[in-house]
């Protein structure tokens, strides 16, 4: 039986082992190592790529992990493609980010402690990795408890900035609250099935036994612990405030791995929960207990309609990208509103092209930040004259955040409409578009602070080879996405298929 | 069999040009000689072509390799066929020749140029343009479907564009830029057309792909008229891009560009782009299109040759005889003698090239003088360049011993079976009086140009035989100009090798009720194409075309000597005898102001009828509304300061819309977040109560 367990693990968990190991790895090194920063930094991404290339290895494999026994044969986590790819784009958006940090202003000099940070960083890693594929409401919550006691450390990482402290301690009590709410749905649908395990509830609730109302309302009070992770209005009150005061590279992570998360554990929540089939040309087939698909054009449409409206007047860059960030959380959440296999597709197409322009984006803002000390966007003027290849890139990202051709934007939006059309979601498809055009305008407006704005000062924004270098392998991708790709919809496509459905 | 050799020498073909134009444009005038690094990548992609040549006319002869991937792919499954646009390059004998013909001429190009164009002052530039040339033109060859040849077409009408305009300080020459840019969109625009309805019906751009598609018997529409005019409508853009009857008033305009330029793109290879797609489409053209395209052909060719006769620069009498050859060409395609037509495609880029290259030749002697009345005499002074010069008229007017004789006798051939199959007299009428015209004028430019006495002694007495990489380029032309490279008979066009063994005529697949009788595929799928009824015609056909070709060139270079050498008729009062027909063919049949005067007036006149209604009507519905809108604002600016105002204190307890008043909402009080979340919660149990 150990056995069993042992070689379970090897061959499904290789990321969350080399993660798990990794984090005392680096506590060690941490201790060893006291001249040689670099060699930390170098650590993490030596063990990140490793994660990265395990979990491109276990691609296609389906299993449940650690059985529950007598007679059941359901599991507590489940290894499919849907959870491998959102371990890919957790692990590598973790790499991009070690990247960020070591060429950080905000994360310089002696204060920094760049050993508990990667052990804090690893921790929500693993927290991830672990939510993406919970089978189980205890696993899932415990992993979403690591993952977000983690973040909120991180978000108050820099010693001594109020700014930074109070986003942490409204992060926490936020998140607090999220999650008691949630545990306590979480006991209501125990309650209710008595289990915990989502593929043991979906054998319950095939039967109509269920008081509806009580179910209903144990799933509205689950929703706001995801609601809280995936930034969805109306649970998204802390996410400009934090996004604001935490450092840039935690905020970029925020904004992207933590979201692919939350919205794993989302499709996991309502397909095996909720879903009895899934139909020959695609769609999903539900009990009917819950109007799911109402309720997630609701959210998006909220989602993308709040967060496109105020970020039109923000004038700190930063908090511009969280609130465009809660409108893009809109539109995948739409593309999950689908409830089909076209729609899962749309996703994570838009998930893996969000993660490059939605970094890239938050990089250039670094960069700038690194010199100037803020992103307001008085910052940004003329940096088209100062800074050409900086101006160029952040163009491209903000290009593609809105989806104009020939970027990869465009590519994410396409898969999203082509997926709406298709469920002849005409009304949402509609709005997301007018909410597209209204993004424009604020996208547009940093564009053209940087070309058509004379900068108010002499100073000069320089940036070295490497940071250049690196900005621009994210623009690449972006571009060839845009052109050609077929590659990308190819590759995702494998990665549809959810265990048992 | 697709040897990937073959695909890794045409992507080098392909992309070394374009690399050498970004070498020249990133260096950005930085390095000085980088020109030099621009053409030894034009000389690998040479050699690599070369290597395309040789397999694919001696190793493999016959075998076609296509290399492609899938572009973008939507498997829409409900209802919709699957969309599957696949890009990818095909590699057959008559690409590897072409492909060959370009880069040749263009390398040769490249090394006479560096002396032409010495001291110009965006002398590097100028070699990053023609990079950017020779890639989109090896595009156009390369492609195996219709949506990369749009692409490229508008990359070499791009090229094109900056080429002519090189000297844009010239007024002439930028208009002449935009004059050729407007006057190609213009066929482009049908082409474009084209392409969608067979897109639409056919669900790809792969040449093969379509035509399994209508060989299957699909048709755009169910019809078969909407096939011919499919076809029709894409050769719409040969006829912008070869210069074809009504568009063909660019390209003698487009002369303004440098000279090795003219001849590069003007003479020996976009313009015969446009022949290049119609052989490529040439197996979806139903017998309606073949007529329409034939008669197109055959009316450019009579009338640009007619002008030529009375033009006095020599770079416009080239023009015109380009444009006159160019419409041989298509004509040919017209009536069915496709291997002929791309043959004749071959040996004219070569000695039109030469031509033009030794005119720049003289010109570059002649200290940038261009009008033929003040030459004269240079056959002393310039030996090299006569005699090269020499061999080209030769083989333009079909002289036997030339290439040009093979080629077009194999033409003239083909429109007289044509006319006898068919009764379509028109053509081989037409094709016959322009040998006669042809002959004319290329010995009465030679004659005035070479022959006799200096016209102006100072520009003569300065005038030099041009250097050595000038001078090569013009000698490896004319060796190219003479029968032996293309078959061992120089007097049996059909024992060429282009016929007999390098182009194999392809199986038409339109349907039988809508193609010619005698060119439908016989049914056992042999060897032969055309049934006996063709084949007869064509062996009836070679001997008296050969006799009459032969007869009109002797006349003609009768005439021009008694004209020009002895002076037995004289020209001018020849021209003040017959002042009409003169000035017809002078101004060029008054194309220019007949376009100017219809056309450019027509729109002009329209869009000042346009402009009064926007002034009038538009304007009037605009400053109504912009009256309309200040009232509403009135209203809504009241409205603002009595209710939405009021309603701001509010907004920190609902979900307003307005993004101005939904950042209130964002108090930076953690306590009012909470409660907020909890309403909400409450509204969504309350909205989703089962």
């Amino acid at each position: 039986m150990g056995n069993i367990i042992i070689n379970d693990l090897w061959s499904f968990l290789k990321p969350e082992i080399f993660i798990a190991g990794g984090i005392f790895i680096i506590l060690l090194a941490d201790l060893v190592i006291r001249d040689n920063r670099k060699a930390i930094h170098f650590t993490a991404l030596i063990i990140l790529i490793a994660a990265f290339a395990s979990a491109l290895l276990q691609m296609g494999t389906e299993s449940f992990i650690f059985y529950l026994g007598k007679g059941n044969n359901h599991g507590l986590l489940a290894v499919d493609p849907m959870s491998t790819f959102i371990k890919l784009i957790t692990i590598f958006s973790t790499i991009l980010i070690v990247i960020f940090t070591i060429t950080s202003e905000e994360f310089k000099g002696s204060k920094f402690k760049s050993g508990e940070f990667y052990t804090l960083l690893f921790g929500m890693l693993l927290g991830m990795l672990l939510l993406s594929s919970g089978a189980d409401l205890i696993i899932i919550y415990v992993s979403l408890e690591l993952l977000s006691l983690s973040s909120y450390v991180l978000a108050g990482f820099i010693a001594g900035s109020n700014r930074s402290s109070e986003a942490s301690l409204k992060y926490v009590i936020y998140g607090a609250t999220s999650s008691g709410i949630m545990l306590f749905g979480i006991s209501i649908l125990y309650g209710l099935t008595g289990t915990t395990n989502l593929y043991a509830i979906h054998t319950i609730l095939v039967s109509p036994h269920v008081n509806y109302l009580t179910l209903g309302l144990s799933i509205l009070m689950i929703f706001i612990g995801i609601g809280f992770k995936i930034s969805a209005v109306p649970f998204h009150f802390w996410t400009p405030d934090v996004y604001e005061g935490s450092p840039l590279p935690v905020t970029a992570y925020l904004s992207v791995a933590s979201k692919a998360a939350g919205f794993a554990l989302l499709i996991r929540f309502i397909k095996v929960g909720f879903i009895s089939s899934v139909g020959t040309n695609g769609f999903w087939n539900f009990y009917e207990n819950f109007d799911w698909q109402l309720f997630l054009i609701i959210l998006s449409i909220a989602s993308m309609t709040v967060g496109n409206l105020t970020a039109l007047w923000q004038n700190n860059v930063k908090r511009m990208l969280a609130y465009s960030s809660i409108a893009h959380a809109g539109y995948m959440l739409l593309a999950i509103a689908v409830l089909s296999e076209k729609g899962m597709l749309a996703f994570l197409v838009y998930i893996a092209i969000y993660m490059f322009m939605n970094l890239g984006a938050f990089y250039a803002v670094m960069l700038v930040a690194n010199k100037k000390g803020n992103e307001e966007i008085s910052s940004f003027a003329g940096l088209g004259y100062k800074n050409p290849y900086l101006a160029f890139g952040l163009s491209i990202f903000l290009i593609s955040l809105t989806g104009i051709p020939p970027t990869g934007g465009f590519i994410g939006k396409l898969y999203l409409f082509i997926a709406l059309l298709d469920g002849d979601m005409y009304w949402p498809a509609l709005i997301a578009l007018l909410n597209t055009v209204i993004s424009l305008y604020y996208y547009v407006r940093i564009i053209k602070e940087m070309y058509l704005t004379k900068a108010l000062d002499d100073t000069t924004i320089e940036t070295s080879k490497t940071e250049l270098t690196f900005m621009f392998a994210l623009v690449a991708p972006i571009l060839v996405f845009g052109i050609y790709f077929t590659p990308l919809v190819n590759f995702c496509t494998n990665f549809v298929r959810i265990l048992g459905f | 069999m697709n040897d990937p050799l073959i695909l890794y020498a045409s992507l080098i073909t392909l992309f070394l040009p374009v690399a050498g134009f970004a070498l020249v444009t990133f260096s950005l005038g930085r390095i000085k000689k980088v020109f030099i690094g621009e053409i030894s990548l034009m000389a690998v992609s040479l050699l690599s072509s070369v290597y395309i040549l040789i397999d694919k006319l001696f190793l493999h002869p016959g075998v076609t390799s296509v290399f492609e991937f899938s572009w973008i792919s939507f498997a829409t499954g409900t209802g919709n066929q699957p969309i599957n646009v696949k890009l990818g390059i095909s590699v057959d004998s008559v690409t590897a020749i072409l492909m060959f013909a370009v880069m040749l001429i263009s390398f040769l190009v490249h090394l006479f140029s560096v002396e032409y164009m010495h001291g110009d002052k965006r002398f590097n530039r100028y070699f990053g343009y023609l990079g950017l040339f020779t890639f989109s033109m090896l595009g156009i060859v390369l492609t195996h479907n219709l949506l990369m040849m749009y692409i490229f077409w508008e990359l070499v009408g791009l090229s094109s564009y900056l080429l002519i305009g090189f000297w844009f300080e010239k007024d002439s020459a930028a208009d002449a830029a935009k004059k050729a840019f407007l006057v190609n969109r213009i066929g482009d625009i049908g082409m474009f057309l084209g392409i969608l309805i067979l897109f639409i019906t056919y669900g790809t751009f792969t040449f093969s792909e379509i035509f399994a598609g209508i060989g299957s018997g699909k048709l755009p529409f169910d019809s078969e008229g909407w096939l011919t005019a499919a076809g029709i409508l894409v050769f719409l853009g040969a006829v912008g891009k070869s210069a074809q009857f009504p568009l063909h008033v660019w390209l003698p305009d487009a002369m303004e560009g440098p000279t090795p330029v003219s001849a590069l793109i003007h003479a020996a290879t976009m313009v015969a782009a446009g022949v290049y797609l119609v052989i490529r489409i040439f197996v979806m053209l139903t017998a309606d299109a073949m007529v329409f395209i034939a008669v197109i052909g055959a009316l450019t060719a009579f009338i640009s040759a007619t002008i030529a006769l009375t033009q006095n620069d020599i770079k416009k009498v080239l023009a015109y005889s380009t444009i006159s050859q160019l419409g041989y060409m298509v004509m040919s395609l017209g009536v069915g003698a496709y291997a002929f037509a791309f043959f004749h495609l071959i040996t004219h880029a070569f000695f039109k090239a030469g031509l033009f290259l030794g005119s720049g030749s003289v010109i570059h002697a002649m200290h940038h003088e261009q009008d033929i009345r003040n030459m004269g005499g240079l056959r002393k002074k310039m030996p090299v360049t006569y005699f090269s010069f020499l061999a080209y008229t030769l083989a333009i007017c079909g002289i036997p011993l030339t290439s040009g004789f093979l080629s077009k006798d194999g033409i003239l051939a083909g429109t007289y079976s044509f006319g006898l199959l068919t009764g379509h007299w028109l053509i081989p009428i037409l094709g016959f009086s322009v040998v006669l015209l042809t002959a004319f004028y290329m010995f009465r430019l030679l004659f005035k140009t070479f022959h006799g006495k200096p016209a102006d002694l100072h520009k003569y007495e300065h005038a030099h035989e041009s250097p050595f990489l000038m001078a090569m380029p013009l000698v490896v032309l004319a060796v190219l100009s003479v029968f032996f490279w293309y078959g061992l008979n120089p007097a049996s066009p059909d024992s060429a090798w282009f016929v007999s063994k390098w182009i194999d005529v392809p199986a038409k697949v339109v349907p039988e009720s809508s193609n010619f009788s005698f060119m439908n595929t016989t049914a056992t799928g042999g060897e032969s194409l055309y049934n006996a009824e063709y084949t007869e015609a064509q062996h009836h056909a070679h001997f008296p075309t050969m006799i009459m070709s032969l007869l009109f060139d002797i006349i003609a270079i009768g005439l021009a000597l008694l004209f020009y050498i002895y002076f037995k008729l004289n020209s001018r009062k020849l021209a003040a005898a017959l002042p009409a027909v003169y000035n017809f063919s002078l101004r060029k049949w008054y194309f220019d102001e007949f376009y100017n005067g219809v056309i450019v007036k027509g729109t002009l006149l329209f869009s000042s009828v346009l402009y009064a209604f926007d002034k009038y009507i538009i304007d009037g519905i605009v400053n109504f509304s912009a009256y309309l809108t200040k009232l509403i604002s009135r209203v809504s600016s009241a409205f603002d300061i009595i209710f939405v105002d009021g309603l701001v204190n509010f907004t920190a307890y609902i979900n307003g819309f307005a993004g101005k008043h939904l950042r209130r909402i964002q108090t930076g009080k953690v306590q009012t977040y909470l409660v907020l979340v909890l309403f909400a919660l409450l509204t969504l149990i309350i909205l989703f109560k089962p």
